[in-house]
C-alpha cells in the first residue's frame, strides 16, 4: 500500500518476515543502522551500463564515500570520480590505482594537484583560464577536461551555477590552452543532480558535439573525450523508474558522435541511493497539542542530513497500519529543525518500533554532522 | 587472477607490468609503496604509481650515477649520497677506494624494507664500515652540514649524488635553488655533484629547471644521459655540476682509473662515460630555450 504525502512516499507494512529481518539486524548490530546491499549496487551499475553501453562509468565517490561501496565498484571494474585528498585516501586504502580515477573538482590548490598526481590521477577538470594555468607545470603529464555549464530547471540540484563556462568561453579557453602548450582532451558537464528528464543531457551532448567538431578543425590536438557527468535520478517516489527509457535519448545523442571519442559519466546518486536502507528506532514519544511526536535515534544531523543539504525527502516505511493521527517524526538532537517528517498522518506507533528509510545511499551519511556528539549510524553490509 | 600494475605518470600513455608476486605493499601519509616480482624484470619497486627501480635494469642507473663523477674526479675520498634508500647507489659507490660515505635517507623504513625485499640492490653494502647512514631530511642535512663545514673544511665531500624521487613527490625540495646552494657548500672546490633528472623526452621542464637552478652554483653545469628501459621515454638525464674541469678528463686516464678500480660493470665503461655527455638535439634545444631567457 502506497500513500503519497507532501513530497514524500510513506508505505505502511505489517509484513512480518521483513519486520523480523530488520529487528534481527538491530538485535545484532544496534540502532541506528545503514544497511548496505552490494547486490543492489551491482544491479544498478549493470542497468546503467546496459542503458549506456558506450560510456565508461566513474562512480562519484562524494555520493557515499565508503570502503564497502568502493570495493563493489572496484569489483565491477568501474572507475572513480574524486574531488578531494580525502577521497583519494579512501581509494588508496582500498589499493585502487589512481589510473582508474578522474579528478573533477574545477578549483584546486597547487598542493592538491601535486597530491592528485602522486596518487596517480592524471585527468583534471578546469572551467576557467586561471585554473588552466595552474596545470602548466604539469602539462606533460595531465589530460584536461573543460567543464561547461548548462543550467537546468528540471534538476533538483543545479550543478551548473557554481561551476562551468559557457560555450563562447569554452572556445576561448580551448584555443588559449593550445597556445600555452596544454592539451584539453575534451569537455565535461554536469547538468544537475536528480534530473527529472534527460533533455538537458541531450542538449548538452549536442552542444558539446558541435563545438568539439568546430574546434577540431582548427586545433592541432583534437578534442576526443566527452564526460556527461551524473544526474541520473533515484526513485524516491518508489514508482518504478525506467533507466532504459531515461537513457534512450542520451544514447541516441551519443550515437551521433564520432565512434573513436571516449565517453564517460560520473554517476553517484543513481548507483548508490537504493543500495542503502536506514533503520532507526523510536526511542521516545509524546502527545503535544494534539500531535503525536515520535523521536528517532537518527535524524537530519545524521543519516537524514540529505533532507537539509540535498533537499530530498526519503521514502519511509512504517511498521503498523490502522487508524491514523496527525504526527511528526523527529530526530534525536536538541535542535528544533531536526525533524524527519511532519504534517503526516500515521497509525499509533510504539517505543521500540523501527522506522525504515529507503533509497538512503546517496548524499546521506556523506553529509552527516557530529552535532550533539551523537554516534553515527553503524554501516553494515548484507 | 593475475594483477597488473599500470604506471600513472602520464595521462595519454602508460606502461603496464604484470604483478607475479606481491612482496610488500605499504600506504602511509599519502604514500603508496609496492615491491613485486615481474617475470621479465625481477623485483620491481614502485612509489606513488611510478616505477623507481627494477632488478633487471637498475645497474644502468646506479653505475652511471656513481662511476661517472667518481672516476672523473679520480681521487674522491668522501662521498655523500642523498636518498638512494634501496642501496643500489651505495653498492656501486663502495666498490671504489673511497674513505668515507655518508648516506642521508629520510626514512629508516625504506632502508629496512629494501634490505629485506630488494637484497640484491645493496648486496651487503649497508654493512660497509666506511658508511655513516644518517636518517634525516636531505635538505636539513645539507643545511646543517654546510654550516659545520665552515670550520671543518676536511669534512666536505668530493662527490655528492642526489638519488631522489621525482619532483612531484617528496623529493621536491631536492630540486630547489636552496638545496643546490647548500649542497655546493658541502663540496670541496673540485667536488662534483650529480642528480637524477628524469626523462626529458616527456618532461623537458625538469632539465630546464635544473639547468637554471643548479647553473647559478657551478661553472660547469650540464647533463649526461643513459637509457634506463623501465624509465619509459628514452634517455634519462643526470645533471652534472662542478667548478672543476673534470668533464674534460682524457679517455686514457679514465681507462687507467677504470681498470684500476675493477668495478665489474655491465653498462659503464670509459667510452660510454665520454659518449654520455653527447646530448641529442632535442635536449640541447630544451636547454637553449632557457639559456637565452
Ligand atoms: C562533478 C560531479 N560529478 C558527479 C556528481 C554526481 O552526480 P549524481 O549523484 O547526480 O549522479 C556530482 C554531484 O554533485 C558532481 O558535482
Amino acid at each position: 500500500m502506497i500513500a503519497p504525502s507532501t513530497n514524500r512516499t510513506i508505505t505502511y507494512t505489517t509484513d512480518a518476515s521483513q519486520q523480523q529481518d530488520y529487528a534481527a539486524l538491530v538485535e545484532k548490530h544496534g540502532s541506528p543502522l545503514l544497511v548496505y546491499s552490494a547486490d543492489i549496487l551491482k544491479r544498478q551499475y549493470q542497468s546503467l551500463n546496459n542503458a549506456l553501453p558506450d560510456v565508461d562509468i566513474y562512480y562519484a565517490v562524494k555520493a557515499h564515500p565508503n570502503a564497502a561501496i568502493i570495493n563493489t565498484i572496484d569489483e565491477l571494474g568501474g572507475g572513480f570520480d574524486i574531488a578531494s585528498a580525502g577521497e583519494m585516501d579512501l581509494l588508496l586504502e582500498q589499493k585502487i590505482s589512481g589510473r582508474r580515477t578522474i579528478h573533477t573538482h574545477p578549483i584546486k590548490k597547487d598542493q592538491e594537484i601535486r597530491d592528485a598526481l602522486r596518487f596517480g590521477a592524471t585527468t583534471f577538470v578546469v572551467d576557467n583560464i586561471d585554473e588552466l594555468k595552474k596545470l602548466i607545470p604539469y602539462k606533460s603529464r595531465v589530460g584536461i577536461l573543460l567543464r561547461l555549464s548548462f543550467r537546468s530547471k528540471n534538476a533538483k540540484i543545479d550543478l551548473s551555477k557554481k561551476f562551468g563556462c559557457d560555450l563562447l568561453e569554452a572556445e576561448e579557453i580551448t584555443l588559449e590552452a593550445e597556445k600555452l602548450g596544454l592539451h584539453i582532451k575534451g569537455f565535461s558537464f554536469h547538468v544537475g543532480s536528480q534530473c527529472e528528464s534527460p533533455s538537458k543531457h541531450v542538449e548538452a551532448i549536442e552542444a558539446c558535439h558541435q563545438l568539439m567538431l568546430k574546434l577540431n578543425n582548427i586545433l592541432k590536438q583534437p578534442l576526443s573525450t566527452l564526460d556527461i557527468g551524473g544526474g541520473f535520478p533515484a526513485d524516491y517516489s518508489l514508482s518504478g523508474f525506467d533507466i532504459d527509457a531515461f537513457c534512450q535519448p542520451i544514447n541516441d545523442a551519443l550515437q551521433k558522435l564520432p565512434r573513436d571519442w571516449h565517453l564517460l559519466a560520473e554517476p553517484g546518486r543513481y548507483l548508490v541511493a537504493p543500495s542503502v536502507t536506514s533503520i532507526t528506532t523510536i526511542s521516545g514519544k509524546s502527545l503535544r497539542h494534539g500531535i503525536r511526536w515520535y523521536y528517532l535515534d537518527d535524524g537530519v544531523y545524521g543519516s537524514y542530513s540529505g533532507q537539509i543539504f540535498d533537499h530530498t525527502n526519503y521514502p519511509l516505511q512504517i511498521p503498523r497500519t490502522g487508524e491514523t493521527y496527525p504526527s511528526i517524526i523527529a530526530g534525536p538532537t536538541c535542535d528544533s529543525i531536526d525533524i524527519v517528517a511532519e504534517d503526516i498522518a500515521l497509525p499509533e506507533l510504539q517505543i521500540g518500533d523501527l522506522i525504515i528509510g529507503l533509497q538512503m545511499g546517496a548524499y546521506t551519511a556523506a553529509t552527516k554532522t557530529r552535532f550533539n556528539s551523537l554516534p553515527d549510524a553503524k554501516f553494515i553490509s548484507i | 587472477m593475475s594483477k597488473f600494475f599500470k604506471e600513472t605518470l602520464y595521462d595519454a600513455v602508460c606502461q603496464e607490468f604484470r604483478v607475479d608476486k606481491m612482496y610488500f605493499e605499504n600506504k602511509t601519509d599519502h604514500q603508496h609503496l609496492m615491491i613485486f616480482h615481474n617475470a621479465q624484470l625481477g623485483r620491481v619497486m614502485t612509489l606513488d604509481g611510478v616505477v623507481q627501480t627494477t632488478e633487471a635494469d637498475e645497474f644502468i642507473y646506479h653505475e652511471m650515477m656513481a662511476h661517472v663523477p667518481i672516476l672523473a674526479h679520480g681521487k674522491a675520498k668522501r662521498v655523500l649520497i642523498i636518498g638512494g634508500g634501496d642501496g643500489g647507489m651505495l653498492r656501486e659507490v663502495v666498490k671504489h677506494r673511497v674513505e668515507h660515505v655518508t648516506q642521508v635517507e629520510i626514512d629508516q623504513a625504506v632502508v629496512d624494507m629494501a634490505k629485506e625485499y630488494l637484497p640484491r640492490h645493496s648486496n651487503g653494502a649497508y654493512d660497509d664500515p666506511r658508511l655513516n647512514l644518517v636518517i634525516a631530511d636531505g635538505m636539513d642535512f645539507v643545511k646543517s652540514h654546510a654550516e659545520h663545514c665552515i670550520n671543518h673544511e676536511d669534512e666536505k665531500f668530493d662527490i655528492i649524488i642526489s638519488d631522489s624521487t621525482d619532483p612531484i613527490g617528496p623529493g621536491e625540495v631536492l630540486f630547489s635553488d636552496n638545496f643546490y646552494a647548500l649542497a655546493k657548500n658541502c663540496l670541496h672546490d673540485d667536488g662534483i655533484m650529480t642528480t637524477q633528472n628524469g626523462v626529458p623526452f616527456f618532461q623537458k621542464d625538469e632539465i630546464q629547471n635544473t639547468y637554471q637552478r643548479m647553473g647559478t652554483q657551478f661553472s660547469d653545469i650540464g647533463f649526461y644521459v643513459a637509457p634506463v628501459p623501465t624509465y619509459y621515454g628514452g634517455f634519462m638525464t643526470f645533471a652534472w655540476g662542478t667548478n672543476s674541469k673534470a668533464r674534460d678528463i682524457k679517455r686514457a686516464s679514465l681507462r687507467e682509473r677504470f681498470n684500476a678500480a675493477k668495478l665489474g660493470t655491465r653498462y659503464y665503461n670509459p667510452d660510454i662515460h665520454k659518449a654520455a655527455f653527447a646530448l641529442p638535439q632535442y635536449i640541447i634545444n630544451a636547454i637553449d630555450e632557457v639559456r637565452s631567457e
